[in-house]
C-alpha cells in the first residue's frame, strides 16, 4: 500500500519535471536549495563539521578536480559525477546523504540534479550577496511593479483581481499608511471624487500626515526592540521614549534611509552632531541590559556585543549572523572570526556592564524639557568651558610664583587652615599604635578612644605623613564611639588609603553596617578600579549607592573622602578622590528609610565580613557635617603639604610641587569665586537636566580602538585570536580610507555595493504593506532563507530605492499606486489552489491586523483617540496582576498604575513596553516581546485574541462611546446601524448584512429592557462617562451591536 | 519557485487551528486546497510508543539547596567552617557574589535526614510527605548546566538554551503532540506565591514564551487572582445569552464576507470565537476548586483552598491534566538562598512537601499517572561553602551548576531510582552526570520523540531542544 503511494508520486513527479522540461535549470533557483538542504551540513562552510574535505559552496570545490580524483561534477556527464552517484546510488553504504542524517533526498530532486549537470552545471553565486542590477522590465504599458507581477501570474496562468471598490481601497490606503482608519466624510470624499488622479491625492495626503511617522515608526520600533525597561533580572525602568520620538520626526521628515541608518548607527561619531543625531544611537541602546548580582562583566558586555550584531545582521543585513556566535556559518559564508571582527564596532563604547538599576544608566544625552531649557543648557556649557579655561589660567599664574608664596607658609597656619573646617566628631591619625599594637585617636570633645581587634596591627607601610597601619579583613577591627549617620544626617568622612598592589578585590574599607540585616549601614566601599559608598536600610529596595568611573589606583596612596548632605537623595552622596569631586555612575537611589544600625564601626569590613583582604589607612576622619568641598580639599592636600613643606626645595619631585601648588590653589581666593561661579553653573545645569528627561544613547571610548577576541564556542571567557573591527569578508570590503568604528559600519552599510541593505529594506517595507516580503524570510537572505517570488521586483525595487536618494516615501508611494496593491482581495478556486498563500499576489492583501492597530481603530472609530505625538509612555487600562505576576518585587515597575484621562487614549505605540510583561492585550495579539529584534511578526489566529476584542474594558468603552456618538446624532435604527459600518467598516452594510444586525439590535434591546441592572452594569464600564440623556436601553444595546461588529473578520482584517 | 517559500499544510493547520484540534479543521479546510504532506507527523503521531501524554512540571525558581534537601553529606558535619579543599573548587568560576571571599568554610547541613522508601532515598526530614513516596521517584542527584546566573539558568533549563529566543518545553510539547481537549489551551503556566518572599528572582513570559515556534504554542498563564485567563468573563452587564447573540451574528456577518472573498481564514475566525466560548463556558468548572471533595483537598492540605498558593496550584494542574491539558508549567519562587538558609528552608519545604505528595497519590488514585511525568527542580544547585556569615545554625549558599537534584514521577519514569552521585562536598559530580539537555532528550524521550528528530526550521536550521552539542537519552531514568 505505502510502495505503490510512492511509486505514484514519482510518477507524478518525473512527468511535472518532463513537462516544463522545455525550462533550463537555474542553479541558484533550482540546485543551490537542494545542495544547501541536504549537504552543506557535512559540506558545506563551517570547516568543524566538513567531512572529507569537501565542500559544495563554492564554485572552484565543487568542479575542480581532487587529485587524482575526478570532480565532484563533471560537467554534462552526470553518470560520471560522484555527486550524482552517490545520492543516486542503491548501496546504503554510499548512499547521500548518510541514512543518520535524516535528510533523504526525492527522487524528483535527485532528477532536478541530474538534469542540472546533464545541462551543463551551470554556477552561480547566491543570488543575495551579488549587488542588484536594475532589471529590464517586462514588456507592457502598465506601471513596473505590475508587469513583473502579472509575468509570474501569467506563467501561473492567473489573471490579476480587479481593482478593489473605492471604500475598500481608501481604508486599506488609510490603515498602511497611518495605522488608523479614514473618517466616513473622506470617505464619501473620496468615492465622489471623479478626478483621474483621486487616489494618487488621497495618497499624497496621507503621506504627509504626521500619523504616517507614528505607523511606520511602530514597525522600525519593533526592529529597534525599543521598550520602556532594561529587561533583564529587576527588569526597572528606562527613560528612552526620546529616541522612540526621533524615529516618528525621522519618517515624518522623510529622512532618506541612508541618513537614517548613520544616525542611529552613529550620529555620535559624526563632526558635531546634532542632539538628535545623537538620540538616533538609542537605536543600540535599546538592547536588553542586566544588574543582576553576581554576574560577570566580561560575561554581560560579550553578551551584549553579540546582541547588537545578531540585530545589525537582521535588519540591515538579512543575515542570520547569530549562527555565527559559536562555529562558522553552516549554510552562508559567514566565519566566526567575521563575527566578532564585526562585534568589535560595538565593544568600544563606554557603557557599563551593569545598567544600576537605574533608569539613566550612562551613557545618556540630556532631552531639555523646552526650547528655552535647551537654549539655556547650550549657554551654561559654553560658560563653564570658559571658566574652566579661566581657572586653569589662574592656576598656571599661581604656580609661576609659587616659590615666594611657600616661603611665606609654615606648619600653623597649615593647621590653622585645616582646622577652619571645626574639628572632627573621631580623628584616628592612624600613624602609631600602642605597644601591643593597639590603635588610638580623640574625639571632638577631647576624649581618647581606642581600637579593639582580634589581631592586633602587625605591619606598617610609609605613608604621606610617616608609617601607616595595613589591615585586614579577618583582623576584625572595631572603633567604639564613632557617631551612627541615618538618612537625614549629613556626614563627611575621609582617609589616606592604599589596597596592595597586587589585589583585585572587592569589599568594605571601613564601615557600620549589619550584613546579616540587609546590609543596613553605611560604608566605603572598593569594587575593581572603583571607589564606592553605601547608604542603606536595605539592599537594593532601600538604599542609595554611587561608584566612581574608575580613579582607584592600587599600590597608591590617594585620599578618599565620602560627604553626604542628609538630603536622602543620591544626589548628595558624593566621592572626592584627591581632595576632587569623582564622577560617579549611581547603582542604587531607592533609600527610603534610616540607615541607622546597631553594628559597630570596623574598619577593613563589615560587622560579618566582606571587607577587602588588606588595605593600609591613615588621618581617618570623621565630621558629623557636610564640609565644604574647600575643606575637603585642604584636608586632603593636607598630610602631603607638611610633608613635602619640610623638604629642602632641591629634593622636592614635580609630583611634591604639585602637592604644593595643589594647597595654593586651594587658599586662593579669585580661584576660590571663579570655582563658586562654576558651581553655581553646575547646578542651575542640573535643575535643567532634573525637570527635563534623558535617553540612552552611544558614546565611543577615546581611549581605545575597536578590537574583540574570537570567543572561542562563543565563551566569554575562552579569548582566543585579537581582530580589529571589520565588516563580513564575503561581501564588498570597507573603503581602507574608512575609519575602523561604528561611522565607518555605517557608511559601508548604505553603501551602493552593498549587495543587501536595499535589498532587505525594501523587502520589509513590502511586508508591510501585503502581509508577507518577497523574501518571504525578511531576517534571512541566505542560502537557507527562501528564494524571492519575484526576483526581478525585488531588484527593480532596490535598485530604484538605492539609486533615487534612498527616498522612503517615494517608494511607498510607488507601492500603493501600484494596480497589484489597488487589487480586490477577492479569491477564486483557482487562485486557492494555486496561489494558496497570495504568494504570486494574485488578489489583494486582507490579513488581520497588527495589534496596535486593532486597539486604535476601535479608539479612531469611537472619537476617543488622543492626537498627541510622543512622551513618556502612558499606561492604559490593562488587568489586574499581568506585571505583579511576573518579575521580582524589587522592581521599580513591578506594580501597574492606570494612568487616566487622555493617557486612557493615545495611540497603542506610546503603551509603556515593559519586557517581562509586555502590554497584555497586544501580546495577545502577537505583539513581541521587544526583548530581541523582531522584523517579522507571527500572525496568528486564536481564541485569546477573541477574548480580548469581545471582553476587554477597552474594547467595551470604545463600543459604547462609538454607539453615544451615533445616538447623539438622532435617527433611527437603520441611521445608528448605518453609521456603526461607516465608522469601523468604512462603507455601509449591505441588505442581507443589515438584516442580519437589525435582528441582533432588536433582539439586544429586548434583554436590556428586561434588565435594567445589566444596563447599568454594562454602560459603567470604563471611565469616559457618556451623556445620561441618552436612553440608557438603547445605549446599551448599540454597545453590543458595536461590540459584534468590532469583532467582525472584516473589522480586524486591513 | 522554490516551494519551500509556502505554507506547508502543517504549518497552516497549526497556524490557523490554534488550539482546535484537527478534526475541527476538516470542517473548514478542503483537503484539496494545500496539496501533498511533507511533514513527518502529525499532532499526536509519535517517534516511539509515548509512556508520558502529559507533564506537570514544577520550577523551583532560585535553584534549591540540593544538600539541604536530597544530596546527604553526613561527612561534612566535620568540616564545619573548614576551607573548601582548592583540589575540590579547582578554579571554578563564581559568581561576583562570592568570589571576593578570601575563604570558602564548608556550611555542613544543619537538617537532619532520613533513609526513605526501599529504593533507600536519603530525603530531608523537612519534607516528610515526600519522603513517604520515594520509591514512586526517580531520583536523580547529578544535574548540571553551565549557566551560574538566574536568567540565563532558567532559560537554560526552560528552553535548552541560556539565550533567550528559544521555545520552551511546554511549547515544544505543544507542537509535537497538539491538543487533547477543545476547550482549554494545550499549555498552560502557573505562577505560585510562595509563603515566604525574601528572595524572589525574576521569571517572565518569556519562559514560557513559543520561541521560534509558531505563537500558538506558547504557554498561556492561568492567573490566581481576577480572571484565570485574561479576559475570560463576559464584561459586567453582559449575559451568557448576549454573548450568544452578538456571537451568532458575528458567524452570519462573517459567512456573507466569506462569500465575497472565499478567504479561508475569514471561516477559522468564527470557529475561534466559538472556541473561545466554548472556553468560557468550561474555566469556571476547571476553576471551581472549592467543588473537590475533602478527601482530595486532604491529599493538598489546606493551603490548597487559598489561591495562588503552590499547594492549590498543583491542584490546579492535576484538574488541568484530568480536563485534557497537554503541559502544566508551574513555578515556585523564593529558593535564592544566598543568606539565611535556616530561615527560609522550612517554610519553602512546607510549601512544597504535602502539595507534591498529594499530586503524586492524587494522579494515581485516577489512574493519570502512568500518562502524566511529573518533573521537580531548579535551574542549579548551590555551594557547600557558605556565602557570608557561618554560623552552626546559619549559613547562606551561592549558585552552583556543577551538581544539584532533581526528580521525576510517573509518566514512564522509573520509580525508586536513584541516580548519579557527587563527591563528598556535593561539588562535582563522580557517577553518572546528567547534562541539561540529557534531561531533555529524556523527556522527550518518555513523550514519545527522539530528540533529534523533533525539530522545527528557523533560520535555515532544524532547531530542536536539545541544540547542536550531543545529548544522551538516560535510559536508567526510564521504565
Amino acid at each position: 500500500m505505502i510502495r505503490r503511494s510512492c511509486l505514484t508520486i514519482v510518477v507524478l513527479l518525473i512527468s511535472s519535471v518532463l513537462s516544463c522540461a522545455e525550462e533550463p535549470i537555474r542553479f541558484n533557483r533550482d540546485i543551490r536549495p537542494i545542495i544547501a538542504e541536504h549537504c552543506y551540513h557535512c559540506h558545506g562552510p563551517d570547516p568543524s563539521s566538513r567531512k572529507a574535505g569537501l565542500r559544495f559552496d563554492r564554485e572552484e570545490s565543487l568542479f575542480a578536480a581532487r587529485g587524482a580524483e575526478v570532480a565532484t561534477v563533471v560537467r554534462g556527464k552526470p553518470d560520471e559525477s560522484p555527486l550524482y552517484q552517490r545520492i543516486s546510488t542503491a548501496d546504503l553504504d554510499d548512499i547521500m546523504p548518510p541514512e543518520k542524517a535524516h535528510k533523504p533526498l526525492s527522487p524528483e530532486k535527485i532528477a532536478r540534479v541530474r538534469r542540472w549537470i546533464a545541462e551543463g552545471a551551470q554556477w552561480e553565486p547566491h543570488w543575495s550577496l551579488i549587488a542588484p542590477v536594475r532589471p529590464i522590465l517586462p514588456a507592457g504599458d502598465a506601471a513596473p511593479i505590475d508587469r513583473f507581477v502579472r509575468q509570474h501570474l501569467a506563467e501561473a496562468g492567473l489573471e490579476p483581481a480587479a481593482e478593489a471598490d473605492r471604500r475598500t481601497l481608501i481604508r486599506r490606503v488609510n490603515l498602511d499608511l497611518t495605522g488608523l482608519p479614514p473618517e466616513p466624510e473622506a470617505v464619501a470624499t473620496f468615492v465622489a471624487d471623479t478626478s483621474p488622479l483621486a487616489y494618487e491625492h488621497l495618497v499624497d495626503g496621507l503621506l504627509a500626515s504626521p500619523r504616517y511617522g507614528e505607523h511606520r515608526a511602530r514597525y522600525w520600533l519593533d526592529a529597534a526592540r525599543y521598550a520602556d525597561t532594561h529587561g533583564l533580572h529587576f527588569d526597572n525602568y528606562r527613560e528612552m521614549w526620546a529616541y522612540r520620538d526621533w524615529v516618528i520626526a525621522s519618517f515624518n521628515a522623510d529622512q532618506p534611509f541612508d541618513q537614517f541608518t548613520i544616525e542611529q548607527i552613529a550620529g555620535d561619531l559624526l563632526p558635531q552632531p546634532t542632539r538628535q543625531q545623537v538620540i538616533a544611537t538609542g537605536f543600540h541602546r535599546c538592547a536588553m541590559t542586566t544588574n543582576e548580582g553576581g554576574t560577570i562583566e566580561a560575561e554581560n558586555l560579550a553578551m551584549y556585543a553579540r546582541e547588537r550584531v545578531e540585530t545589525t545582521s537582521w535588519v540591515w543585513l538579512g543575515l542570520t549572523a547569530n549562527c555565527a556566535v559559536c562555529h562558522d556559518h553552516k549554510f552562508d559564508p559567514l566565519p566566526t572570526r567575521d563575527f566578532y571582527a564585526f562585534s568589535a564596532f560595538f565593544r568600544n563604547t563606554t557603557q557599563s556592564s551593569l545598567d544600576g538599576n537605574i533608569k539613566d544608566s550612562a551613557p545618556v544625552a540630556p532631552v531639555p524639557q523646552s526650547p528655552a531649557d535647551e537654549a539655556r543648557l547650550i549657554a551654561l556649557n559654553a560658560s563653564l568651558a570658559a571658566s574652566h579655561v579661566a581657572i586653569t589660567a589662574r592656576r598656571e599664574t599661581l604656580n609661576s610664583d609659587l616659590n615666594a608664596w611657600l616661603a611665606t607658609q609654615d606648619a600653623t597656619k597649615l593647621h590653622a587652615l585645616i582646622n577652619a573646617a571645626g574639628a572632627p566628631a573621631v580623628h584616628l591619625p592612624l600613624t602609631a599604635a600602642t605597644s601591643d599594637g593597639v590603635l588610638t585617636g580623640t574625639t571632638a570633645a577631647g576624649q581618647a578612644i581606642t581600637t579593639h581587634a582580634v589581631k592586633p596591627v602587625r605591619d606598617w607601610d610609609d605613608a604621606p605623613a610617616g608609617k601607616a597601619p595595613r589591615l585586614h579583613n579577618d583582623d576584625d577591627t572595631t572603633i567604639d564611639g564613632v557617631p551612627d549617620f541615618g538618612r537625614n544626617t549629613p556626614y563627611t568622612f575621609a582617609c589616606w588609603v592604599m589596597l596592595p598592589a597586587a589585589s583585585s578585590d572587592t569589599g568594605a574599607i571601613l564601615s557600620r553596617m549589619d550584613d546579616g540585616d540587609g546590609y543596613r549601614g553605611w560604608d566605603l566601599w572598593v569594587q575593581g578600579d572603583q571607589f564606592a559608598a553605601h547608604l542603606i536600610h536595605r539592599w537594593p529596595d532601600d538604599a542609595l549607592k554611587v561608584h566612581t568611573r574608575g580613579g582607584l589606583k592600587r599600590g597608591t596612596w590617594q585620599h578618599v573622602c565620602v560627604a553626604y548632605d542628609g538630603s536622602g537623595s543620591v544626589a548628595g552622596l558624593q566621592i572626592f578622590i584627591d581632595g576632587t569631586a569623582a564622577a560617579v555612575d549611581v547603582e542604587a537611589d531607592t533609600l527610603k528609610t534610616t540607615s541607622l544600625t546597631t553594628a559597630p564601626f570596623k574598619l577593613a569590613r563589615r560587622k560579618n565580613g566582606g571587607g577587602v583582604a588588606t588595605v593600609s589607612l591613615q588621618d581617618l576622619r570623621i565630621y558629623a557635617t557636610r564640609l565644604s568641598d574647600e575643606a575637603i580639599s585642604r584636608i586632603a592636600g593636607a598630610g602631603q603639604f607638611a610633608t613635602v613643606l619640610a623638604k629642602p626645595a632641591a629634593e622636592r619631585t614635580a609630583a611634591d610641587r604639585e602637592v604644593l601648588l595643589n594647597m595654593r590653589v586651594m587658599s586662593d581666593e579669585p580661584l576660590r569665586q571663579a570655582r563658586a561661579a562654576s558651581a553655581r553653573d553646575e547646578a542651575e545645569r542640573a535643575a535643567i537636566m532634573r525637570r527635563g528627561a534623558v535617553t540612552h544613547v552611544m558614546q565611543e571610548r577615546t581611549d581605545a580602538t575597536a578590537v574583540a577576541y574570537v570567543l572561542n564556542r562563543g565563551q566569554y571567557d575562552q579569548p582566543r585570536e585579537k581582530v580589529e573591527a571589520g565588516v563580513f569578508t564575503a561581501l564588498p570590503a570597507m573603503p581602507t580610507n574608512a575609519p575602523k568604528n561604528r561611522l565607518g559600519l555605517a557608511h559601508w552599510l548604505v553603501a551602493p555595493e552593498n549587495p543587501l541593505t536595499a535589498r532587505v529594506t525594501v523587502n520589509r517595507l513590502w511586508q508591510e504593506f501585503f502581509g508577507t516580503g518577497l523574501v518571504r524570510t525578511t531576517e534571512d537572505f541566505g542560502i537557507m532563507g527562501d528564494a524571492p517570488s519575484h526576483p526581478e521586483l525585488l531588484d527593480w525595487l532596490a535598485a530604484e530605492f538605492r539609486d533615487s536618494g534612498w527616498k522612503v516615501k517615494s517608494l511607498i508611494r510607488t507601492i500603493v499606486c501600484s494596480s497589484t496593491y489597488r487589487q480586490a482581495a477577492v479569491a477564486t478556486p483557482a487562485k486557492l489552489e494555486k496561489d494558496p498563500a497570495n504568494r504570486l499576489l494574485s488578489r489583494g492583501p486582507h490579513y488581520r491586523m497588527d495589534a496596535e492597530m486593532v486597539r486604535d481603530v476601535a479608539l479612531s472609530a469611537a472619537g476617543v483617540l488622543s492626537p498627541m505625538i510622543g512622551g513618556p509612555s502612558v499606561r492604559p487600562y490593562q488587568p489586574e496582576g499581568v506585571w505583579e505576576s511576573v518579575g521580582m518585587q524589587e522592581s521599580d515597575t513591578h506594580r501597574y498604575q492606570r494612568d487616566h484621562g487622555e493617557a486612557l487614549y493615545r495611540r497603542s505605540m506610546y503603551t509603556f513596553w515593559k519586557r517581562q510583561a509586555p502590554p497584555a492585550a497586544m501580546e495577545v495579539f502577537n505583539a513581541p516581546s521587544r526583548e530581541t529584534s523582531c522584523v517579522r511578526r507571527d500572525r496568528t489566529n486564536t481564541p485569546l485574541q477573541a477574548l480580548v476584542t469581545l471582553n476587554d474594558e477597552q474594547f467595551i468603552e470604545a463600543a459604547r462611546l462609538l454607539a453615544a456618538r451615533i445616538l447623539t446624532l438622532g435617527g433611527d435604527d437603520p441611521q445608528h446601524l448605518d453609521a456603526v459600518a461607516q465608522r469601523v467598516l468604512s462603507r455601509p452594510f449591505t441588505p442581507d448584512e443589515m438584516a442580519v444586525v437589525q435582528g441582533s439590535l432588536t433582539r439586544l434591546r429586548e434583554r436590556y429592557r428586561a434588565a435594567p441592572d445589566a444596563v447599568t452594569a454594562l454602560l459603567a464600564l470604563g471611565e469616559t462617562r457618556s451623556a445620561d440623556t441618552l436612553n440608557q436601553v438603547e445605549l446599551a444595546a448599540l454597545t453590543m451591536v458595536c461590540n459584534q461588529v468590532f469583532n467582525l473578520d472584516e473589522a480586524l482584517c486591513k | 519557485m522554490n516551494s519551500s517559500a509556502d505554507l506547508t499544510r502543517r504549518q497552516l493547520l497549526a497556524r490557523s487551528a490554534g488550539l482546535l484540534g484537527t478534526a475541527a479543521l476538516a470542517n473548514v479546510f478542503g483537503s484539496r486546497l494545500y496539496g501533498a504532506d511533507p511533514t513527518p507527523w502529525m499532532p499526536g503521531q509519535t517517534h516511539f510508543p509515548a509512556k508520558a501524554k502529559q507533564v506537570i512540571y514544577l520550577h523551583m525558581v532560585g535553584g534549591p539547596s540540593q544538600m539541604d534537601m536530597f544530596d546527604h553529606k553526613p561527612q561534612m558535619q566535620a568540616m564545619f567552617d573548614k576551607d573548601l579543599p582548592e583540589s575540590i573548587r579547582n578554579g571554578q568560576r563564581l559568581t561576583t557574589m562570592s568570589s571576593g571571599q578570601t575563604r570558602f568554610p564548608v556550611a555542613p547541613s544543619k537538617y537532619t535526614f532520613t533513609r526513605s522508601g526501599a529504593c533507600g532515598m536519603w530525603v530531608t526530614d523537612l519534607l516528610p510527605k515526600l519522603a513517604k513516596r520515594a520509591d514512586d521517584i526517580c531520583w536523580i542527584r547529578s544535574l548540571y548546566t553551565e549557566a551560574i546566573n538566574h536568567e540565563p539558568a532558567i532559560t537554560h533549563m526552560q528552553t535548552g538554551n541560556q539565550i533567550s529566543g528559544r521555545p520552551c518545553l511546554g511549547a515544544w510539547a505543544s507542537y509535537a503532540l497538539g491538543s487533547l481537549n477543545a476547550n482549554l489551551p494545550t499549555f498552560v503556566v502557573l505562577v505560585a506565591t510562595p509563603s515566604n518572599r525574601e528572595q524572589e528572582q525574576a521569571i517572565s513570559a518569556r519562559l514560557w514564551s513559543s520561541g521560534y515556534l509558531p505563537g500558538e504554542h506558547a504557554g498561556v498563564s492561568f492567573r490566581s487572582h481576577g480572571d484565570p485567563i485574561l479576559f475570560i468573563n463576559n464584561p459586567d452587564g453582559v449575559s451568557p445569552e448576549v454573548r450568544r447573540e452578538t456571537l451568532d451574528g458575528i458567524a452570519k456577518l462573517n459567512e456573507i464576507a466569506y462569500q465575497r472573498s472565499l478567504d479561508p481564514e475569514t471561516r477559522t475566525r468564527t470557529l475561534q470565537y466559538e472556541m473561545a466560548n466554548r472556553m468560557q463556558a468550561s474555566v469556571p468548572e476547571l476553576t471551581a476548586i472549592a467543588n473537590e471533595p475533602d478527601s482530595v483537598m486532604q491529599l493538598y492540605g489546606d493551603q490548597a483552598r487559598i489561591p495562588g498558593t503552590f499547594a492549590n496550584s498543583a491542584l490546579m494542574a492535576r484538574r488541568l491534566v484530568e480536563r485534557g491539558v497537554r503541559f502544566v508549567q508551574v513555578y515556585h519562587n523564593n529558593w535564592d538562598h544566598h543568606a539565611n538558609v535556616g530561615g527560609r528552608m522550612p517554610s519553602q519545604c512546607r510549601d512544597i512537601d504535602q502539595p507534591c505528595a498529594g499530586l503524586i497519590e492524587d494522579l494515581k488514585q485516577r489512574g493519570l499517572l502512568d500518562s502524566t511525568l511529573i518533573i521537580w527542580g531548579g535551574e542549579f544547585g548551590r555551594t557547600i561553602y557558605s556565602q557570608g556569615g557561618l554560623t552552626a545554625d546559619n549559613y547562606g549558599r551561592d549558585h552552583h551548576p556543577r551538581c544539584f537534584t532533581m526528580w521525576m514521577c510517573g509518566g514512564g519514569a522509573k520509580g525508586g531510582v536513584i541516580h548519579g552521585e557527587t563527591d563528598d562536598f556535593s561539588y562535582n559530580i563522580v557517577k553518572d552526570p546528567v547534562h541539561v539537555r540529557d534531561f531533555h532528550a529524556t523527556v522527550l524521550r518518555l513523550l514519545g520523540f527522539d530528540h533529534q528528530r523533533l525539530t522545527y526550521r528557523y533560520q535555515g536550521l532544524d532547531g530542536r531542544l536539545t541544540g547542536v552539542e550531543p545529548a544522551q537519552v538516560v535510559q536508567a531514568l526510564m521504565q
